[in-house]
């Protein structure tokens, strides 16, 4: 109950915070809703951008994967994006941002459509992207609900719920503690154990305790009986565990929870909200990383302690978990747990921040071109400090728990274990903050690409005078409610696929990646090339999808041990290439708007 | 300095594939692996090289728009 209410606190302080800054808007139009007027300094704007660009994966996934794969994850994952994130705000960031101003773009897609002239890379360009970001939604609104499930056990007492499992008579030498003889009974008569309300699954340490320790100098025939009925005494109490309710809050319900929350927060404040609460939200994540960090550290008896531990059980875990008959290797190197290739090809994930069509807009929203600047610099160091106290905290775990632990178990399952409910809700808001931080971007960007570059634009070119801005903002909202709701329900009723799916939708933002750098720095780009390189990227990620989500695979999907997204995008770039120098350079008159440079030079 | 930062960014491209420390479990300060604190200094190297490219390499024509009225 004490995290369900920390939680509940923490919504209270969020929304708080974005009503706050809604106070702050000057003026209600489309500009400020969309853009924040073109204000945002550069503190909001990296916080924004990090806030953005972390999901939940970095405090939860990261943890997870590392006690599956080893400390390999940082370099996959980490280290790479702080190369290549910042190389993708260097180079298109802050150029998009500069194009934007001079030009009024409030979106991606309204940027390409007049950078090639062409209807058709704009309609292909709108499914695409709403299919990506609704993916991308998709992760946010399952992960919220499967996370709020299972860290508020006991949220509801079920007082009218009797779980019981069959036990003829206690072990000799049970008894039941006093703490638990409200809850906790045995009835002889019926010959069952049974117990009375919902249960935190934790409790099982309870009734692990309650099982006699052998008596210190006990007898060779006490040694020798000690544990007769402990077994049949554990296998009960599993069963019960297993089979009592928790008293969580129900997925659905968290999952609804979290989109009405960004919802309420998006819809009242629109950019200028959205880049207030990434900012309260990334500073929220990053801290209960690190406490996290520190709290589990110190009951693991300190870093050199705990790593210490750790080496020490690497040989017992190996042996347990390949009796099992499954493969295991340690996990405080990369052999056995990566491939080279694979390590090598991960680059190209990153550069999907490239075609992020949320972060685009959040580029817009910058007051100055050097806003960028701290952005890039700091990129690489946020993602250091969220991510290495995790990466650590899952390499440690790998000693700790069962081989089999499923990932994304693992962060709330050491948090359980060394600590108390009140830092279990406090990480519980971190994780929050981070899944939030996203989603509100993704909203908010789907709205304005739908009143603006459908709904706006359709209706201009059809001869309708120009939609009253209170009117488009309202579709906007409209547009962006049927989509939660979409997500909403496919997240009800096939949550499974969902992940495998989340890896897939980057893989198709990287590969469009090509697009964005020829659109800004190639002159000779045309409609042709980029229509033909979009067809390809459909093709290839479509045909590949079933391949992804295929229901027996096992482990990350890999074509001779690289990533998938290194075809297609070695595939996008070179169909771009040679379409484009097969067909007519683009007119003059598109030359001089956005190379005005090279018109002067020429 | 533009030669050079690109220089620096490709090689921290290269530097990023360690195979050198590949199976090597070493614990730098009693506690971190060594893979994972080289990495932790590729995210360091790359700020600061980041540092170097909007100080020196920043481009002007993005400079000239800074004063202007959105």
């Amino acid at each position: 109950m004490t995290t369900t209410i920390i939680i509940l606190c923490y919504i209270g302080i969020l929304l708080s915070v974005t009503l706050f800054s809604t106070r702050l808007m000057n003026k209600k139009s489309k500009g400020d809703y969309f853009l924040a007027s073109r204000g945002i300094g550069p503190f909001m704007l990296l916080m924004s951008i990090f806030g953005t660009t972390m999901t939940a994966f970095a405090l939860i996934g990261s943890t997870g994967k590392t006690f599956h794969h080893g400390i390999g994850v940082y370099g996959l994952m980490a280290s790479w994006s702080g190369i290549i994130h910042s190389v993708c705000f260097f180079l298109l960031g802050a150029k998009v941002w500069k194009l934007g101003k001079e030009h009024g773009y409030l979106t991606q897609i309204s940027y390409f459509r007049d950078r090639y002239k062409s209807e058709l890379v704009a309609l292909m360009l709108f499914p695409l992207m709403v299919a990506f970001v609704m993916i991308y939604i998709l992760m946010g609104v399952v992960g919220a609900g499967r996370f709020i499930q299972n860290i508020t056990p006991e949220t509801f007492a079920m007082e009218e719920s009797v779980t019981t499992v069959p036990m003829p008579a206690l072990p000799e030498g049970v008894t039941i503690p006093e703490a638990l003889s409200d809850r906790l009974s045995h009835d002889t008569q019926a010959g069952v154990l049974a117990w009375k309300g919902s249960m935190h699954p934790k409790r099982k340490g309870a009734f692990i305790r309650m099982y006699p320790k052998l008596k210190e100098g006990a007898s060779e025939e006490e040694k020798a009986t000690y544990g007769v009925g402990k077994k049949d005494w554990m296998e009960s109490v599993n069963k019960l565990v297993a089979t009592t309710p928790r008293g969580s809050i129900p997925y659905a319900a968290g999952m609804g929870f979290i989109c009405l929350v960004v919802l309420v927060y998006v819809f009242f404040g629109g950019m200028r909200a959205t880049a207030w609460a990434n900012t309260f939200q990334t500073v929220v994540f990053m801290i209960m990383g690190v406490v996290a960090f520190w709290v589990i550290k110190e009951k693991l008896g300190g870093v050199v302690k705990a790593s210490e531990t750790l080496l020490s059980n690497e040989p017992a875990v190996q042996k347990k978990a390949m009796a099992a008959g499954h493969e295991w290797h340690p996990k405080t190197t990369r052999e056995g747990n990566i491939g080279h290739l694979q390590f090598l090809t991960y680059c190209f994930i990153p550069l999907s921040v490239g075609m992020f069509p949320h972060l685009f807009q959040h580029w817009l929203t910058a007051k100055k071109a050097s806003s960028f600047k701290l952005s890039i610099v700091a990129h690489p160091i946020c993602i250091l400090i969220t991510w290495i106290p995790c990466v650590l905290l899952g390499m440690w775990a790998s000693g700790e728990l069962p081989h089999d632990t499923k990932a994304n178990a693992v962060l709330g399952m050491m948090v359980g274990k060394h600590s108390n409910e009140i830092l279990a809700g406090l990480i519980g808001a971190g994780v929050l903050a981070a899944i939030m931080s996203s989603m509100d971007s993704q909203f908010l960007c789907l709205g304005s690409i739908f009143s603006n570059d459908i709904v706006g634009h359709y209706s201009k070119k059809l001869g309708n005078k120009p939609m009253d801005e209170r009117k488009s903002i309202a579709l906007g909202r409209m547009f962006v409610t049927i989509i939660v709701a979409v997500a909403f329900l496919i997240g009800f009723l096939n949550p499974q696929s969902v992940f495998d799916m989340g890896v897939w939708c980057f893989t198709g933002f990287a590969s469009l990646f090509p697009i964005a750098i020829a659109a800004i720095y190639w002159k000779r780009s045309n409609r042709q090339g980029v229509i033909a390189a979009l067809f390809t990227v459909m093709a290839l990620w479509g045909g590949m999808l079933p391949k992804v989500l295929a229901p027996n695979k096992t482990g990350e999907f890999l074509i001779s041990g690289m990533m998938p997204v290194t075809i297609i995008i070695i595939s996008s770039t070179a169909v771009l290439v040679v379409v484009t120098l097969m067909t007519p350079p683009p007119s003059e008159d598109i030359v001089k708007k956005f190379f005005p440079a090279s018109q002067k030079q020429g | 300095m533009k030669a050079l930062v690109i220089f620096l960014i490709v090689l921290l491209c290269v530097l990023h594939h360690d195979w050198w420390w590949w199976d090597d479990n070493t614990m730098v300060f009693g506690f971190m692996p060594i893979g994972l604190a080289w990495h932790g200094g590729i995210s360091l190297a790359a700020g600061f090289v980041w540092f170097l490219a909007v100080k020196f390499c920043w481009p002007k024509d993005l400079e000239e728009g800074e004063g202007a009225e959105s």
